[in-house]
Formats: C-alpha cells, sequence, structure tokens
C-alpha cells in the first residue's frame, strides 16, 4: 500500500513544519478535519475490493491516532511555551540588551588564512615580497625574455622601465632563493596589479599565494602529492582533479591543475563556462634557468612552484559573481561574512 | 585559436567524439576553451526559375516576376536591374529564413503582392556587398535546396596556444598534435613545384640590409592571374574560423597561414616601383599608410619592405596602401619571410597594430616553411586565379645561420625531474610521436632501462626546444601528467609555527572584530587631489609618490603614501549606503614610502628605486556628534579605549601621548603613539572637519593608524605574579582643580604620594558649571589600597590619603572638595 506511505509521510511533514499555533489549527483540519484527507480516504474504503478493505481501514486509523497524538503534542509545547513567555508578566521574548555587533576579517583574509594554515601544517612558511617590484625579478630573472610575447600575458603598471608593480607574487621566488638555502618550503601571500579593462571578472588589484619547494630530488610527482593534498584539505575529500599541461616561462614542466565543477559534476554549466572544470592553480617545476639567476645549482637541486587567485577562489566558495563586490567594501557585503572562520 | 574540424581532417584522421578529441588535446596541452558549431543552412531557400518577368504596374525600378519551385508558381516582385526570364536564380519562399534571423514573409509591395525573395551573395552572408542578385548554373535544377550549394556544416575549435607555441597556430600543426595522441599518419598539403627544365629568368632582386632583421627571404611572381571571388569551400572555411573572405589572392595568403602558420604578402607587381624590394629599417619620420588605412609614423627601428620610391609594407605587420591587390591586379609578387622576432613585436606594440601575422612573426616562424608555404600558396594561386608561376624565385638566407637541432637528454633526469620510471625506449617512442627523432648513445641494451642516454634532432617546427628540460616537458605531457603516480610518502615538511608578525596581526584582528571593526581592503592608487585634500602639501614626505607610467584609463595614477583617504572614501560610501552608525572599519594594507635603504643593504643595485614598503594597521570609528566627558568628541576618546586594550592584547605598552601635528587631524585633538622603545610608531586623532567636508562627511570620524612592522613584536612571556588575599580599601576623594592641570598629572601625583599601598586609581565624576569656581573642574577619584602581607589598618590608608592631598595641593593647586 504504497500511497499509504505517501500519505503518512506527507502528513508527517506537515506537522514536522507547524510553527505557531495558528498553523498548527491549518494542519490539524487539513489532516484531520471533515474535509481533510484521512477523512476522505476513510470515506473512500468502500470502493477498495473486499480483500483489501480492513487492512486499509485498520492502516487509515492507525494513522489517524498517530496524528492526533502528535498534533497533540505540539499544542502542549505552544501552550508551556506560551505560559514561560508571559510567566510573572516578563515578556522575555521582547529584544535583547545587545553587546556589541562584531565585525569581521575581509573574506578575501580568510581565504589567504584558511589556505595559509593548510601550507604550515604541511612545512610551508610565509613569507612576503614587494608589490612595488623591479622588472628584474618579476620578469627577467623568472625567464621571461625581454620583447617576448610570454609578457604580453599580464598587462603591467610600470613606473619607469626598472620599476613595475608586480604582476604576479612569483618575483618572491627569487628573492627568497637568494636568502635561504634549500631546503625550503614557502608561500608568499600578495596584491598583484594587472592593467586590465575591469569587469565581473577582472580588476587592476587582486590577491594571489605563490608557493615554493626546493630541495633535492624533489619531482613533479611530489608537486601532484602536495597539491592533491592541498585540494582535499580545502576542497574536501571527494573532488576530482586533472592536470593538464600549461607554460609559464618560470616553471618547466607548467601545469595547470582544474578540478571538477561542484555546481555541474562535469557537466558544464555557467560557473565553469560549459566546460565542466574550473582552472584552480598554475604550477610546475622550477625552470633551471630561474634557479641560475637565484644562482642555485640546477644540477643538484629540483624544486615545485605553485600559484593561486585568492579572488577567484573566493568568489566561488561563497558564489560572488562579480569580483568588483570584494572591494567595494560596503557593510552589507563584509557583514555577510561573520560566520567564516 | 579557431580549428576548422573540416579543414583538420585534410591532415589528419580520428575516430573519437569531437569532446574526447578536444579533452585529449587539452590533456596534452592544447586547452580546447570552446568547441562550437558552426553552420551555415537556408530553410526555405531553394533554386527558382524565372519563367516571367516584367515590369512593375506601379515602379519604374521593379520587376514582377514569375518564379518556378519545381512544383509550383508563385509570384515575387524583385528590386534587381539584372533579374530577366530564363535564369536560374536563388529563391527565399515564404517562410525561409535567412542569415541574420530575417524571416520571409508573403508582402504587399506597390499595391502588388509578392511571395518571397530573390536574393543576392550578400543576402546568404557570402559576400559583404553584391551588385543585384545572384544567377545560378542553368543546369540546377528548380526546387534543389541552397544548402546543397552554398550550406556549410563545421565543428570549430577554440583553441588556447601559448606564446611558447607558435608551431600551433596552424591547422597543420594542431594535426600533429592529434597525429601523436592517435597514432595516426599525417598528410601533407599540395604544392606548386618548379618545372624541372625551361626555367624561367626571374627578373627580381631582393637586398636584405641585415640578416639579423630578417634571416630569410623569398619573392615569387604571379603573373596573368585574375582576381575574383574565391571558391566555395575556401570561403567556407576562412569564414569558420572568424576571416573575411575578401578576394583569392589575400583569401590565399590567410589561408596559407591559417594552415600552415606563416605570414604571406601579395604586393601588386606592378605598383612595385624598379626591380627590387630592400629589407631595411625605415628612414625614420616616415608617413606610412597601412592597407588599413590608416597613415602611421614610422622610426628608424621599424623594419620595412622598400621600393625604389619607399616603403611598400611595414615588414611582419601590414602591408601598405600604395602596393595593395585590388581587383585589376594582374601580377603579384608573393613575400614568405622570417623577420626577428623582438624586432616585429616592438614595431607591432609601439604602432598598436597586432596583425594575425605580426602575432605569428614575433613568436617565431618556422624558417624552413618559409619555403614550402609559399610554394603552397602558388600552388593555390594556380588553382584559384589561373596564375602563371614564374619558375625561378629569389630566396635570400643568412649565410652564417647557425640553428642548434640537436639537443642531448638523458632519461635518468627525465624519471628524477617527473618522479616516474620511464624506460629509455618508452621515451624514444614519445619523442617519436611529435616528430623529434632520437639517437641512443651507449649500449643497445640501455633500450630497456630507464638511465639511456639520448641525442634528440629538433625539427625546425620545433624551435622553442633548446635545454633538456624543454624535452622532459615533452615527454611529460604526451606520457600524461594524470598518469604520473602519485608518491604518497612525499612530505613536504612538519608543521611550521605563523611567524610573529602574523600573530600579531591575528591577535589585533580578532580583538578589533570582537570590538565591532570590519576589515576592508582598499587600493594602493591614490589621486593626487585626494592627498592635496588632506592637507599634505610639498615638504610632506608623504608628498613624494610614485607615479604610474601608464595608469589606467580614468584610474588614479599615484601609489599611495597614506591610507586616510581610502578610509574617509569607505566610511563615505557606507554611510551614504544607509550603513548603521557607527561605521566601524579596519585595514592592513601597504603605503609606499621614499625608500632610506642604505647603499650596502641592497641586495640588487636597483633595489634603491624601490620604495619603502610600510604594512600599516588603521581603523576608523565614524560616530554619531556625542560627547564624552569634559565636552571631548566619543568617537575620539572610544577609539583611545580600545587603543589602550589592544595596547594590553598586544603585551606592549603602547604610550598614548596627546599632540601631533597631522594636517588632517583637528588641532589639539590628535595624539602621537610610541611603543615601550620610544620609536614613533603611529598616530590618532580627530578627522577635522575641513577635510570631512571635502569627503562629504556629517558624523565626526576618528582614526588609528599603527606601523605594524613596529608594534606588538618581542612580547615578553607573561609571568605569573601573585595577587594579595586580603581586604582592600577603597577611598573616594572629591577635587576641584584647576582647568590647567591635566587628569595625567593628577594621576601621576596620585601614584607618587600615595605609597606602595596604592594598588589602582581611577576616575568616577568630573564636572564643570554650577558651584564650581569658574576655571576649575571637580574631580572624583577613587583610591583602592591593598597589602600583599596583611589586612589595612584604617590609620595607614589616612597616612596614605593624607600624603596624596598634600603633594596634589601643594604643587598643582588642586584642592579637595569637603
Ligand atoms: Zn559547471
Amino acid at each position: 500500500m504504497e500511497w499509504l506511505t505517501e500519505m503518512r509521510e506527507n502528513g508527517l511533514a506537515l506537522i514536522a513544519e507547524i510553527d505557531s499555533i495558528d498553523s498548527l489549527e491549518q494542519v490539524r483540519v487539513e489532516l484531520l478535519g471533515r474535509k481533510g484527507k484521512l477523512t476522505t480516504q476513510l470515506r473512500g474504503l468502500k470502493d477498495l475490493p473486499d480483500d483489501e478493505r480492513p487492512k486499509a481501514g485498520a492502516a487509515l486509523n492507525k494513522l489517524r491516532q498517530e496524528y492526533e497524538v502528535l498534533i497533540e503534542e505540539r499544542k502542549t509545547s505552544f501552550a508551556a511555551q506560551k505560559e514561560a513567555t508571559l510567566a510573572d508578566g516578563c515578556d522575555l521574548t521582547l529584544p535583547s540588551v545587545a553587546p556589541v555587533t562584531p565585525g569581521n576579517r575581509h573574506p578575501l583574509t580568510s581565504v589567504i588564512n584558511e589556505i595559509c594554515d593548510i601550507f604550515y601544517g604541511m612545512g610551508f612558511s610565509r613569507e612576503d615580497g614587494p608589490d612595488v617590484e623591479l622588472d628584474y625579478y618579476n620578469f627577467t630573472a623568472l625567464n621571461f625574455p625581454d620583447d617576448h610575447p610570454a609578457r604580453d600575458i599580464q598587462d603591467t603598471f610600470y613606473i619607469n622601465d626598472k620599476v613595475l608593480l608586480r604582476t604576479q607574487t612569483s618575483p618572491a621566488q627569487v628573492r627568497i632563493m637568494e636568502q635561504q638555502t634549500p631546503p625550503l618550503a614557502v608561500i608568499v601571500p600578495g596584491r598583484v596589479y594587472r592593467n586590465e579593462a575591469l569587469d565581473a571578472s577582472h580588476v587592476a588589484e587582486f590577491f594571489q599565494i605563490e608557493g615554493l619547494y626546493v630541495g633535492k630530488d624533489v619531482s613533479l610527482a611530489d608537486l601532484k602529492t602536495t597539491v592533491l593534498q592541498f585540494v582535499t584539505q580545502f576542497y574536501g575529500d571527494d573532488v576530482i582533479t586533472r592536470f593538464r599541461p600549461h607554460f609559464f616561462p618560470f616553471t618547466e614542466p607548467s601545469v595547470e591543475v582544474d578540478m571538477q565543477c561542484m555546481a555541474c559534476h562535469g557537466d558544464g554549466c555557467n560557473v565553469c563556462g560549459k566546460t565542466g572544470w574550473l582552472e584552480i592553480m598554475g604550477a610546475g617545476m622550477v625552470h633551471p634557468n630561474v634557479f641560475k639567476a637565484a644562482g642555485y645549482d640546477s644540477d643538484k637541486y629540483t624544486g615545485f612552484a605553485f600559484g593561486l587567485g585568492i579572488d577567484r577562489i573566493a568568489m566561488l566558495k561563497h558564489a560572488i559573481k562579480d569580483i568588483r563586490y570584494l572591494y567595494e567594501n560596503d557593510l552589507r557585503f563584509l557583514s555577510q561574512f561573520r560566520s567564516v572562520r | 585559436m579557431n580549428i576548422s574540424l573540416n579543414w583538420l581532417k585534410d591532415f589528419v584522421t580520428w575516430d573519437c567524439s569531437v569532446e574526447e578529441l578536444a579533452e585529449q588535446l587539452t590533456l596534452v596541452g592544447l586547452n580546447v576553451e570552446e568547441i562550437s558549431d558552426f553552420v551555415r543552412e537556408y530553410p526555405g531557400v531553394v533554386v527558382g526559375y524565372v519563367e516571367t518577368c516584367q515590369q512593375h504596374p506601379d515602379a519604374d525600378k521593379l520587376s514582377l516576376c514569375t518564379v518556378n519551385n519545381g512544383e509550383s508558381v508563385s509570384q515575387v516582385i524583385c528590386g534587381a536591374a539584372n533579374v530577366k526570364a530564363g535564369m536560374n536564380i536563388v529563391f527565399a519562399q515564404t517562410g525561409a529564413l535567412l542569415p541574420g534571423g530575417f524571416k520571409i514573409k508573403k508582402a504587399k509591395i506597390r499595391g502588388v503582392e509578392s511571395f518571397g525573395m530573390i536574393c543576392s551573395e550578400s543576402e546568404l552572408g557570402l559576400a559583404v556587398k553584391s551588385d543585384g542578385i545572384m544567377e545560378l548554373a542553368p543546369d540546377l535544377k528548380p526546387g534543389t535546396s541552397i544548402d546543397e550549394l552554398f550550406g556549410y556544416k563545421d565543428t570549430v575549435l577554440d583553441v588556447e596556444v601559448t606564446p611558447n607555441r607558435p608551431d600551433l597556430l596552424s591547422h597543420l600543426g594542431v594535426a600533429r598534435e592529434v597525429a601523436a595522441i592517435t597514432g595516426s599518419l599525417l598528410n601533407t598539403p599540395e604544392v606548386w613545384s618548379p618545372p624541372k627544365a625551361g626555367k624561367e629568368a626571374v627578373d627580381f632582386t631582393v637586398e636584405i640590409e641585415e640578416f639579423a632583421d630578417c634571416s630569410r627571404y623569398t619573392a615569387h611572381l604571379a603573373r596573368d592571374l585574375k582576381v575574383k571571388q574565391s571558391p566555395q569551400e575556401m570561403i567556407n572555411r576562412l569564414t569558420a574560423v572568424g576571416l573575411r573572405p575578401i578576394n583569392n589572392v589575400v583569401d590565399i595568403t590567410n589561408y596559407v597561414m591559417f594552415e600552415l602558420g606563416q605570414p604571406l604578402h601579395a604586393f601588386d607587381l606592378n605598383k612595385i616601383s624598379g626591380n627590387r624590394l630592400f629589407t631595411r629599417k625605415s628612414k625614420g619620420g616616415e608617413k606610412f599608410v597601412t592597407l588599413d588605412g590608416v597613415e602611421r609614423e614610422l622610426t628608424d627601428q621599424d623594419l620595412v619592405i622598400a621600393d625604389s620610391i619607399g616603403s611598400v609594407a611595414v615588414a611582419g605587420v601590414m602591408g601598405g596602401q600604395r602596393s595593395e591587390v585590388d581587383e585589376d591586379t594582374s601580377d603579384l609578387l608573393l613575400e614568405s619571410a622570417y623577420f626577428n622576432p623582438s624586432l616585429i613585436r616592438k614595431t607591432s606594440r609601439r604602432l598598436q597594430l597586432q596583425s594575425d601575422s605580426s602575432y605569428r612573426f614575433e613568436r617565431t616562424v618556422d624558417w624552413e616553411n618559409v619555403d614550402f608555404a609559399a610554394k603552397r600558396a602558388l600552388y593555390l594561386l594556380q588553382k584559384n586565379a589561373d596564375a602563371h608561376v614564374v619558375s625561378n624565385f629569389v630566396d635570400r638566407q643568412d649565410p652564417d645561420r647557425a640553428e642548434l637541432n640537436t639537443v642531448p637528454l638523458r632519461v635518468e633526469q627525465v624519471n628524477r625531474l617527473l618522479g616516474a620510471e620511464i624506460t629509455t625506449i618508452e621515451v624514444v617512442d614519445i619523442l617519436a610521436s611529435i616528430g623529434l627523432k632520437s639517437k641512443l648513445l651507449g649500449q643497445a641494451s640501455d633500450r630497456k632501462s630507464v638511465t639511456g642516454q639520448l641525442m634528440v634532432t629538433i625539427p625546425s617546427f620545433r624551435r622553442d626546444i633548446f635545454i633538456e628540460v624543454d624535452l622532459i616537458e615533452e615527454v611529460a605531457r604526451i606520457y600524461g601528467f594524470n598518469n604520473l603516480k602519485i608518491e604518497s610518502n612525499f612530505r613536504s615538511g612538519t608543521g611550521v609555527k605563523r611567524r610573529e608578525c602574523d600573530q600579531v596581526l591575528d591577535k589585533a584582528a580578532d580583538y578589533l572584530t570582537g570590538s565591532g571593526f570590519s576589515e576592508i581592503i582598499t587600493s594602493s592608487f591614490v589621486s593626487l587631489e585626494n592627498v592635496h585634500n588632506l592637507g599634505i602639501v610639498e615638504g610632506d614626505y608623504r608628498f613624494e609618490m610614485m607615479r604610474i607610467h601608464n595608469p589606467h584609463h580614468g584610474g588614479e595614477t599615484l601609489l599611495r603614501t597614506t591610507m586616510i583617504p581610502s578610509m574617509l572614501d569607505t566610511v563615505r560610501r557606507n554611510i551614504n549606503a544607509d550603513a548603521e552608525i557607527p561605521v566601524k572599519l579596519y585595514q592592513v594594507n601597504s603605503v609606499f614610502l621614499p625608500s632610506l635603504k642604505l647603499e650596502h643593504e641592497l641586495r640588487h643595485e636597483d633595489e634603491k628605486l624601490l620604495p619603502l614598503e610600510r604594512k600599516v594597521l588603521q581603523f576608523a570609528i565614524a560616530g554619531k556628534e556625542e560627547q564624552a566627558h569634559h565636552s571631548l568628541p566619543m568617537v575620539l576618546m572610544e577609539l583611545k579605549g580600545i587603543v589602550e586594550q589592544l595596547s594590553i592584547d598586544m603585551g606592549e605598552q603602547l604610550v598614548i601621548m596627546p599632540g601631533g601635528d597631522e594636517p588632517y587631524y583637528q588641532k589639539g585633538l590628535q595624539f602621537i603613539l610610541s611603543n615601550s622603545a620610544g620609536d614613533n610608531i603611529g598616530s590618532m586623532g580627530l578627522v577635522s572637519r575641513s577635510v570631512l567636508s571635502k569627503y562629504n562627511i556629517d558624523f565626526p570620524v576618528s582614526i588609528v593608524e599603527l606601523d605594524l612592522g613596529k608594534f606588538g613584536l618581542n612580547v615578553p612571556t607573561v609571568k605569573f605574579v601573585n595577587y594579595s588575599r586580603y581586604q582592600a580599601s577603597t577611598r573616594d576623594l572629591s577635587l576641584i582643580a584647576p582647568e590647567t592641570v591635566s587628569y595625567k598629572s593628577i594621576i601621576e601625583a596620585v601614584e607618587y604620594s600615595a605609597g606602595k599601598l596604592l594598588v589602582d586609581v581611577e576616575m568616577f565624576d568630573i564636572y564643570k558649571g554650577k558651584n564650581i569656581p569658574s576655571g576649575s573642574v571637580s574631580l572624583g577619584i577613587r583610591l583602592k589600597f591593598q597589602s600583599t602581607k596583611s589586612s589595612l589598618k584604617s590609620k595607614a590608608v589616612d597616612v596614605a590619603i593624607n600624603k596624596v592631598t598634600e603633594r596634589l595641593s601643594g604643587t598643582l593647586g588642586v584642592t579637595i572638595r569637603d
């Protein structure tokens, strides 16, 4: 008697939704009233075949009792609530005397902190690099030849021929290698700048996190291990990823890491641009020319580097459709992130 | 880069679905960003036969025709002059759908009904403009669908080609990758080959000024050709990949560029003066009209192609109008060359003129392909333009050109870098699949080992491969990144602790957010006007700001030396958006100050060009116009309290001293903040009314700024101090103090004189006015006494109080009220 099971579940759901004495009465009428569902069914018993009728009748009566008990319980609890509310003439439902309403961190800061925490656990320490950077560190030392189209990937703000606003957090790689000796494991969050036309997914200032690991016999498989550890901790165990070859002048081999779109599970939707995949980071093995610039022997050391776009991660996580919300600093936006840890 | 699958099929085959092909290409590094169907169809459009054609009774320029569609005859009005009876035409019947979504309906024109339309080429989307209607071959059967003649279906892949892979900017290049994936054979296109005998002399020379600028230049002559429309298939393919068909000659140069990756240029031979071309630098200051009709000024850094009069092309970027191929062209000179990539890039950027041609030249073209592509174009010129190709040609090459074409590869290094165990023979096979031949150095038995040594020959189309790691990348991408095992035992390290500066920031953020402040992130850019508005003028170190050389259109142009404008701006916008008052915000961002670095501190000599980046913690309250005790602004006193508490949280006795002369704070309502070492580390104040009015803020605003680099670091570990378990005793004193005496000095006098038993002093009341002598203030203070050794005797407290009152009246003129 499938119809009976379904009917019971629907009825129980209605009872669960009761949130006031008024809605309780409404539900009672709907379930048990003279024109209610149960009564209608009981009246319809006579149309059933002889062998089914007694069984169905018994079941319906049992259900009526169940409904009655449940509704009565709810009624009692509402009455008790009402009594407590106005006991001794005190209306405790009046507004609380509010303490200071707390503020909260910016969602980008929270994402940076969350990512850093994961990498702290993996032995990476945090470093900084300057926003205003030499062309040398931003490009030349990272194996971007002069007058090479690779530089077009990033539209650069220049102060003069030698000084620019970093277009990526990667220049910190060579700076850090100049100061430390392997093995080293660092992450560098920071603001980067691109001279791009502004739209829903582009702003001139945004945030990245760079990662660098250098040691002896560090391999691409190690990079994969690290990336997957991060992805599992940040996005969850059931995330599907893929590694796809790409090009960055300062790593070789270079990869981009994609994650299967959480919104459509790979079928393609607006979130992922119909591809079923979301690009989550660029990575690769440190290019020998970068080691050379840092004064490292690339036969002795190998390493990997990776970079993540913080804004995109925050946007995906919090379903923010337009990047500009992140920088308008409107409290109607900011205050929504109180519960972010 | 758009790739037509119909076109791709000329070179390679595959038997998987388009989606699978796209996925496979993506996984070897040719990211397919979009798969789209290119469909051109003409529902309801058929071949029609014009049975009769008369003049419209009421319009001179219209004809009244009867058109047979193979089944029935309809009356159609046509406006074209070339329509006549007995023609086969393109007939769009009522209900037909033309490109652009134009639907054919029954119409009444000047009183006569018309059932459909006779179409021109432009109405079918086959030409940009057309004179009159299209005449079809007489042998076509009326009723035949136009789709059979002009319809086209294709699938187009939009692939992301990275700057290191110019070879993929062509259908043949992509076909090579497909062949590597599928193992299919690669076809090569048909080309013109010079006749073996009876060679004609070529009456033309090319002079190359600097081989460094142009290391190869071929020039072929094609004569007696006919400029007309290209064959339909070529038009279809060009359209599918997003090019605009123009005429057979221009189309062929574009077609070959998209097919083989080599840009070509066709000059009208008869518009070239003399029989010599020069590739040389422009003389500079030269005005030159490019094909797009724009006059451009060239510098002596720009490479040009010139004849005896002057430039005929900006080399590799765009041809000139003077030598343009047009409908009357009969003879042409076909250029195929290799130009210096960075030279082309500089010119293209300076002229802000990026063409499909410059895009390829600046990424490096295939040196060997220069000749092959020319011959492909000549073949097509013969076929599509009836050209006579002169059998001899010019091929100038840099005689000293030396190209690296072998690169050694250690299989051991492949495995070391990839964390894999790929055998030598597997590596050899992988490389062979993408056209890289390798020779085994050492013994044949090494083939099965994972440590063989190879010498790999690099074909001319892969000159992005210079060093071993370039080859390792090739092995990795074909082997498949997703096929590499994950070493689960890899540990990048054990957990590390946050840096002290991050801990300080976190602690401060915890306190501030708990106290109602929300974090904002503001731009590093600032305008001069904003800084002026604060009253910061020349002479102030913050007036020296770095200027962005190429600012965003309409954007701010300076790097900020202060975060005050951004805070005020954010406060204003939130107040205007009806935010609840008080608005409490904080930010941690950098300001960019003139560098103070000394020469010996620089790691790189240019470091002195960099600013001093200071990380500043700033927080602000915009509140109601309320007053705290003694008429002090509430927002300022509240902020002072926050700073005091924050200071305790940071374990640092921040010294908050009244004073400072920040131009944007109100005079007398500001503080200097210093750390225990005495360093000035920040300021606090009430923003002056004149500054607020420039920001249109009607609420009082107080702001604090702290240099995070000098705040809260090196806090000693807390050491517990035992507290007294004996009863404390409190005494209240009512004081009358002259207004000139500060609260701070009173408290200091109390602490100085009360002795060791005093544990706390606090103010509980302040009053001025009625019953208080003018020029004085009434203060209530509460003193708390306690001993660690015993219960206090009232007498001991009396002694202390006496000392206090004596001190207060003796040194400060403060009296006790009865
Ligand atoms: Zn999706």
